[in-house]
């Protein structure tokens, strides 16, 4: 039988299923009419009823039934009707059981939940959610102006906020994650666009020493470099600005890395990536005044590039670098990596430097 | 997190799958969610004898809402009584519109999780109450099926 005390975990499974099979507007669909048309009618039935006051009723009652760690605020004098999700049980679970099937699975609440509120006249303000459990929400009923409330549970003075990277809603809109590369808010269209330009990526790794290490193609201002947050924190082996560099979950040299980072004049940025793999340590780049970086594993996984496995080793960073270089299809030359292919594994490892 | 109401959202994909995409898609999404997302359990029922499988469907029911069910082993077998159908019920309670072919997931997922661990599956009853049986494969039948 099919069971809701692990829910979460198969219905995460489903949205990769359905993401894989017949595309994102599918998945949206699923969301949309099945989610929000159908399982969550009783949502829509107490907002018609009593509007703000029925949706706060009902939510009350779900975050008994769910153990929810949030607090919701509603205020019908100033037409609000705020969430602020400190833990969220469903996308814990997940990271408890080290389950990432699915590109996005904070997605789904706002791909039930507008089309849902929508329908009865209510209109989702703002909302925020940074991928590791956090969230916010405000509602109000969309024909009366709102005033929007100061409260003490405002999620993002947690310093939980600080990690993870942010997907964005205003007035039932999704906003781009990165407007300066793409109107999309599709982290794998941010991906693509980055690196439109370049039709050859050189990952350059940290394996200088080794014997077996690559050391062509040369290093020169039009190289464009991928590269790893411990290369790119050394400027002797990375004496070029990559034009991408992925934040492993270790990052021991987190502070180097920003200081050369925030020592870069802007257009020269590299884009900052991190793969935000399910149990494993969580950065705070906010602090350090880093960008949240783009995560990688949506592209990998639309790609079908990497399967997430709960009981496996996770791929080391310059192992993530060559699946992107080839989810972007670029032609990939090495330098300062110790590839080679694993009898027993059967796929390429990279050698690193501490081995 | 065991909230039933959960199992609206399951009733509302199994029928948005079968209204939309057909009956052979809603079998191929449940066959293909006991092979994958089952596979941490199968491997331990691979692994492990009938007391295994048996604990594995206890400590399942265990979590359940409401759930009234019996597990036992059996010859050669793991028999699980369900008295009450947690699904159902709630489904029913709440007066919800069930699909006709909810009780076929547990054929597919259940008779998918068996085929790659050397089980068979049989249901016999549905709508809220049923018996259902895990029938251990002859030794060896598994790797014939695999060739």
């Amino acid at each position: 039988m099919l069971g809701c005390q692990d829910f979460c975990g198969h219905y995460e499974w489903t949205f990769h299923y359905f993401r894989s099979r017949w595309g994102q507007d599918a998945l949206r669909r699923l969301w949309a009419e099945a989610i929000g048309g159908e399982s969550q009618q009783h949502y829509a039935k107490v907002a018609l009823q009593a509007g703000l006051r029925g949706l706060y009723d009902q939510y009350v009652k779900t975050g008994e039934e769910e153990h929810c760690d949030w607090t919701y605020t509603l205020d019908e004098s100033k037409n609000v009707l705020r969430c602020d999700m400190r833990e969220c049980p469903s996308k814990g679970f997940l990271i408890k059981n080290n389950l990432n099937a699915d590109e996005d699975y904070c997605d789904h609440c706002q791909g039930w939940e507008l089309p849902l509120t929508a329908s009865v006249g209510l209109e989702i303000v703002e909302h925020e959610h940074n991928h590791c459990g956090q969230c916010w929400t405000v509602y109000r009923l969309k024909d009366r102006s709102a005033e929007l409330v100061d409260v003490a549970a405002d999620i993002r003075k947690d310093e939980r906020w600080r990690c993870g990277f942010i997907h964005r809603w205003e007035k039932d809109r999704r906003l781009p994650l990165l407007s300066f590369v793409s109107e999309s808010s599709d982290p794998c269209d941010v991906l693509v666009q980055w690196f439109a330009a370049n039709n050859c990526i050189t990952i350059l790794g940290d394996d200088i020493d080794s014997p077996g290490a690559s050391r062509e193609p040369p290093l020169h201002e039009q190289t464009a470099v991928l590269t790893t947050d411990n290369t790119y924190a050394n400027r002797e082996r990375c004496p070029v600005d990559p034009v991408a560099v992925l934040i492993g979950h270790d990052a021991a040299n987190l502070t180097a890395l920003a200081t050369r980072f925030l020592a870069t004049s802007p257009g020269r940025r590299p884009l900052l990536l991190h793969p935000y793999l399910p149990r494993m340590p969580i950065l705070d780049f906010v602090s350090l005044e880093l960008p949240r970086p783009i995560p990688i594993l949506p592209l990998l996984i639309r790609c079908g590039l990497y399967v997430h496995q709960p009981s496996g080793a996770n791929p080391g960073p310059v192992e993530l670098l060559f699946l992107l270089a080839l989810a972007l299809q670029k032609r990939i030359s090495l330098a300062g990596v110790d590839i080679h292919l694993h009898p027993k594994v059967g796929r390429l490892l990279v050698k690193h430097k501490k081995d | 997190m065991a909230a039933p109401d959960f199992y609206f959202a399951i009733n509302a994909t199994f029928r948005h799958l079968h209204d939309v995409y057909g009956k052979a898609a809603l079998i191929d999404y449940w066959r293909s969610l006991g092979r994958e997302y089952y596979r941490s359990r199968t491997d331990r029922w691979k692994n492990g004898d009938l007391q295994t499988l048996a604990v594995d469907w206890q400590n399942y029911f265990a979590e359940e809402p409401q759930a009234v069910v019996d597990v036992t082993v059996a010859a050669h077998a793991v028999e699980v009584n369900i008295t009450v159908c947690p699904a159902i019920k709630h489904l029913r309670d709440n007066h919800r519109d069930i699909v006709p072919y909810f009780c076929e997931h547990c054929d597919h997922i259940c008779g998918a999780m068996a085929d790659v661990s050397g089980y068979t599956f049989h249901r016999e009853g549905g709508g809220g109450s049923c018996r259902q049986r895990f029938v251990q494969l002859p030794s060896g039948t598994e790797e014939a099926r695999k060739c």
